[in-house]
């Protein structure tokens, strides 16, 4: 066996692996692991390469853990658990209702709005829908929407957390790919609004058409103006990400900073915000101790999958993988659509962390090479922009596909949220509310498909 | 292929990897294809700061290795980039650094790793490229964050620059994110790491020194090349050396075009202001000498040897 | 599930190690989540003496670095413990019975050949930089500590594998019993469950009320 072969047959394994639900870090670290030694051993003997193949491995989750630009992981997380003490989910839901309940479908726009701005001290779409579920849907419900209208606003507009930074996946995606963290962080925002304002135009034309979802009116402008102070703290947070990551100057201070410390100044004023509302210490101690536990987890799983990157490295497959998707016969743009579709599979089936994890090693220089590589310019390329706008573009489309899974059957961890808020509303009747976000996902990532420059504009100002 | 190495890179290939790729080229060439010398670029077998544990467990083969990114891995590299040794051209650096590798306690101190420094990559002056205000004196250095290495880096904190380093890769998003304000290195790097595109001055004639970058190889394996093949391996180090140097010159064939198309102000210090950071150098090289020694290194044996090999 | 446990003798012991490991897998979780909040206001203070006082911290990315091994690695057994690595359980859910014990068993299997394997690795990886030596870039600080972590906590997590393996292993030998101290299969409305309380603390049980009144 050449070492390619033995890089498909442990890919098969890890596979199976996966399938079978042994968990997925280890699964991946198991095959690197084994795959290194199958390759080592057929170097210098089982022997010899069996200990030379666990020295490997044993250097990989310190060398590929401690890295400077993975520190901005945990911050983000702990922003995402501090906000929801910092009592930000009910000011935010007054504010966007007194604003913008004139529409129709008002309470519904209102909580899409409310869910967008929480998305931004908050990258964990499932904790989105949950905090959201329990401040929104009583409202929506006493102004006679729809249990299935109201628990579905909040499940897709939950979704919008990943997209809008802080965002945990993409600055997981911009370090597997070795992007700047700072570029994607900045790229998910236009697309987090104009995702949040395809979800209103949906809301607004269903309500106006059936005609069950009423506007909310009567707010006077010294109401809607009483109720900015309270979100001031979400400001806050925008205005660091953005002042820090484009490295604003103000009275002749330079704010630059890395995302690591944006991220942490963000918690930060989280941190104050919430004791300010009253958070007890015993709450902080929960929201590190959860902040951890989610941080083992995702460190664990890139070290793991890098196991089998390093062993993939070794064997030579994703060159390989790389050449057969470039002479794929279809157009580019086929293939690209081809590959999102398969997320959107898998995405049905896999925790999206893991999933991008899990494939990008392999998926991503296969989409860089569609293009025509890492160095292609914009005029020479397959989707007319360069290397970097591509890897830029590509993350983000595929974050939006992972997200579409949260709220899709059959294990649309949105919808059951929602549902487990509120047991009042069963979880078919969340899915059944979500087809028209659901299509509203579908017309939002052709729109990125089409128009490129929604992603790319924003971090080409950096 | 009868021997199959492999080589850990990282990064690109680039102007800073020509003397390993032509020595995998002529190798293979001079054994008929018998010893095949695989590159991998991209850190895809072990990071850069990890590539001496990789030779030392001896999963590859070959590796390059810059001594400052681990100092203490590799004590007595660093003695060729003590600031302002006076080196002034890449065919020096290339034969001082030839030196170093036959000197005794250096081939002890990297057979700890089972590793054997045999190729240099001469690079030339580690100059600054920076983003805001340029410096017009080395006062200006006060607080800045540098990314800098080894002695270059001491010397910059003598300025009271504070050293701020991140890998090749991760410099050109640590300058633009304002993680450090400048950044030392060969011209080649400043154009393969793109920090040309973010800086706006360039210290033309600061040249504080260089980085110690060898190719290294797992002692082991030499072993057990067959003779003919190990000759000609030895063979190849100096014409790849060469044509490595030859290569570097078109670097400043787009080194200067882009200094003038991304405008970047070129800073020139005056003699004086050069004279005051040369004073700094010698503390510096006082306690490098006395970390060795304490060691049990004779750094100073080491420092002189060098120097003299320097002049000539 | 949900059988009531039959009297067993070797319960008795195997909860009282599971216990005490429990013990020693929360401290470091602590100080794992002590870390984060503490590199939290090293950043910030980074952030303000930078800007205002031009003096940013020396050593502030080797600092983080080096520290960072903590929370990457000291919480890994906890989080074994309760299930919290990620995993697919599409094919699980649909086993029943003896098993689905033994699938978790030869997953724990998986888990505990890797560990051991890393654990060794990772112990070689220490022991070279601290026999030879190695230190950050900037400020020299060595680097064995940290590397140290790795195989401290991959041990660590190596005892909770094997007690994992007593515990699945109970439970293929008699289905009837109750399944202790393992991480079991969960159902989509369980982890929607689980990701609630997680986000609402203390909160949840409360809000879960006010679903059933507004039933
Ligand atoms: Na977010
Ligand atoms: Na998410």
């Amino acid at each position: 066996m050449t070492p390619f072969e033995v890089g498909l047959l442990m890919t098969g394994v890890l596979l199976v692996l996966v399938v079978i639900g042994v968990r997925v870090a280890f699964a991946a670290a198991f095959v690197g692991v084994v795959g290194l030694i199958a390759v080592f051993s057929m170097r210098m003997g089982f022997e010899r390469g069996f200990i030379t193949a666990l020295k490997m491995a044993g250097t990989i989750p310190h060398s590929k853990s401690v890295t400077y630009s993975l520190s901005v992981l945990p911050t983000f997380i702990l922003i995402g658990f501090l906000a929801f003490y910092a009592g930000l989910t009910r000011q935010l839901f007054e504010a966007s209702k007194r604003w913008l309940g004139w529409l129709p479908g008002g309470m519904a726009v209102g909580t899409i709005f409310a869910t967008a701005g929480f998305a931004a001290v908050s990258g964990a779409s499932v904790a989105t829908a949950a905090v959201f579920a329990r401040v929104a849907i009583p409202e929506m419900l006493a102004v006679g929407y729809s249990k299935r209208l109201s628990a579905a606003v909040v499940a897709a507009g939950g979704t919008l957390a990943s997209l809008i930074p802080p965002s945990a996946i993409l600055v997981i995606y911009a370090i597997l790919v070795e992007q700047s963290v700072g570029k994607l962080l900045i790229a998910g925002f236009v697309p987090g609004i104009y995702s949040a304002l395809v979800y209103v135009a949906i809301i607004v034309g269903m309500a106006a058409w059936r005609g069950d979802a009423p506007a909310i009116k009567g707010f006077t402008w010294g109401e809607r103006f009483a109720s900015i102070p309270g979100t001031l703290p979400i400001f806050a947070v925008v205005a660091i990400i953005f002042i820090s990551l484009f490295g604003i100057e103000i009275g002749g201070y330079s704010f630059a900073a890395t995302p690591t410390e944006a991220g942490s100044l963000g918690a930060f004023v989280v941190l104050v915000t919430a004791f300010v509302k009253g958070m007890r210490l015993k709450q902080l101690g929960q929201a590190l101790h959860e902040t951890a536990k989610l941080a083992v987890m995702i460190f664990t799983l890139i070290w793991g999958v890098l196991c089998y990157v390093r062993f993939l490295g070794f064997a030579g497959l994703p060159d390989a993988f790389r050449d057969f998707v470039v002479s794929l016969p279809h157009s580019p743009m086929l293939t690209l659509v081809l590959i999102l579709c398969a997320y959107a599979v898998l995405g049905m089936f896999i925790d999206a962390i893991g999933m991008l994890i899990l494939t990008l090693p392999v998926v991503y220089p296969a989409v860089i090479a569609l293009n025509g590589g890492e160095f292609v310019s914009a005029a020479d390329s397959a989707f007319g922009m360069s290397g970097e706008a591509c890897s830029i573009w590509f993350g983000i489309l595929v974050v939006k596909m992972a997200e579409l899974c949260l709220i899709t059957p059959p294990i649309g961890l949105n919808c059951f949220v929602v549902a487990g808020v509120r047991p009042d509303i069963p979880v078919q009747e969340v899915f059944r509310g979500c087809i028209p976000f659901f299509i509203a996902d579908i017309l939002t990532i052709a729109g990125l498909l089409a128009f490129p420059g929604i992603v790319t504009w924003l971090p080409s100002m950096m | 292929a009868e021997v199959t190495w492999n080589v850990s890179l990282w990064g690109n290939r680039r102007a800073f990897t020509e003397n390993v790729e032509y020595l995998a080229e002529r190798v293979a060439k001079e054994s008929n294809g018998r010893f095949e010398i695989k590159l991998h670029y991209g850190a895809s077998l072990s990071k850069a700061r990890e590539n001496l544990d990789g030779i030392s467990i001896g999963a590859f083969e070959m590796a390059q290795i810059c001594a400052s990114y681990h100092a203490d891995k590799n004590p007595t590299l660093t003695v060729l980039e003590l600031p302002f040794l006076g080196v002034s051209d890449l065919k020096t650096e290339a034969r001082v650094s030839m030196k170093l590798y036959e000197q005794d306690v250096v081939k002890k101190d990297l057979a700890r790793w089972n590793a054997i420094a045999f190729m240099p990559t001469p690079m030339p002056q580690y100059n600054f490229l920076g983003k805001g205000e340029a410096p017009t004196s080395i006062k200006d250095f006060d607080g800045m964050r540098v990314r800098a290495l080894g002695g270059i880096g001491e010397l910059m904190r003598a300025v009271g620059a504070v050293p701020t380093t991140v890998t090749a890769a991760e410099t050109y998003q640590a300058m633009e994110s304002g993680t450090v304000q400048a950044a030392s290195f060969a011209p080649h790097a400043h154009l393969a790491f793109k920090t040309v595109e973010v800086g706006n001055w360039w210290t033309a004639n600061m040249n504080p020194g260089t980085v110690q970058c060898p190719v290294v190889m797992n002692s082991d394996a030499y072993a057990a090349l067959p003779d003919d093949l190990k000759k000609i391996l030895d063979e190849s180090v100096q014409p790849a050396v060469d044509h490595y140097i030859a290569n570097y010159e078109t670097v400043y064939d787009r080194w200067w075009p882009t200094l003038k198309k991304q405008e970047i102000t070129q800073v020139t210090f005056s003699d004086a202001e050069l004279a005051a950071l040369k004073e700094k150098a010698a503390p510096i090289w006082k306690a490098w000498v006395d970390k060795m020694e304490a060691q049990g290194i004779p750094g100073q044996e080491l420092l002189d040897k060098m120097q003299a090999e320097i002049k000539g | 599930m949900t059988q009531p446990e039959k009297p067993n003798g070797d319960a008795a012991t195997y909860r009282v190690l599971s216990g005490t490991l429990a013990h020693i897998e929360d401290v470091f979780n602590l100080i794992a989540a002590a870390s984060i909040m503490a590199l939290m206001l090293l950043a910030v203070v980074q952030i303000f003496a930078r800007t205002f006082l031009n003096q940013p911290v020396p050593g502030f990315i080797d600092i983080t670095e080096q520290a960072m091994a903590v929370f990457t690695f000291l919480g890994i057994a906890y989080c074994q413990r309760v299930g919290g690595h990620i995993r697919m359980e599409m094919l699980l859910g649909m086993l029943s019975g003896r098993a689905i014990w033994i699938a978790e068993f030869m997953g724990v299997l998986v888990i505990l050949a890797v560990v051991l394997a890393l654990d060794y690795g990772s112990w070689f990886h220490f022991y070279r930089a601290w026999t030879i030596g190695d230190s950050t870039i900037d400020i020299n600080l060595p680097t064995w500590p940290s590397k140290l972590l790795v195989p401290v906590a991959l041990s660590l997590l190596v005892l909770r594998l094997v007690l994992q393996l007593v515990g699945y292993w109970r439970l293929i030998v008699d289905p009837t019993r109750m399944p202790i101290d393992v991480p079991v299969v969960v159902d989509v409305t369980e982890t929607a469950r689980h990701e609630i309380e997680e986000t609402l603390g203390d909160e949840a049980d409360e809000e879960t009320g006010k679903g059933d009144a507004a039933r």
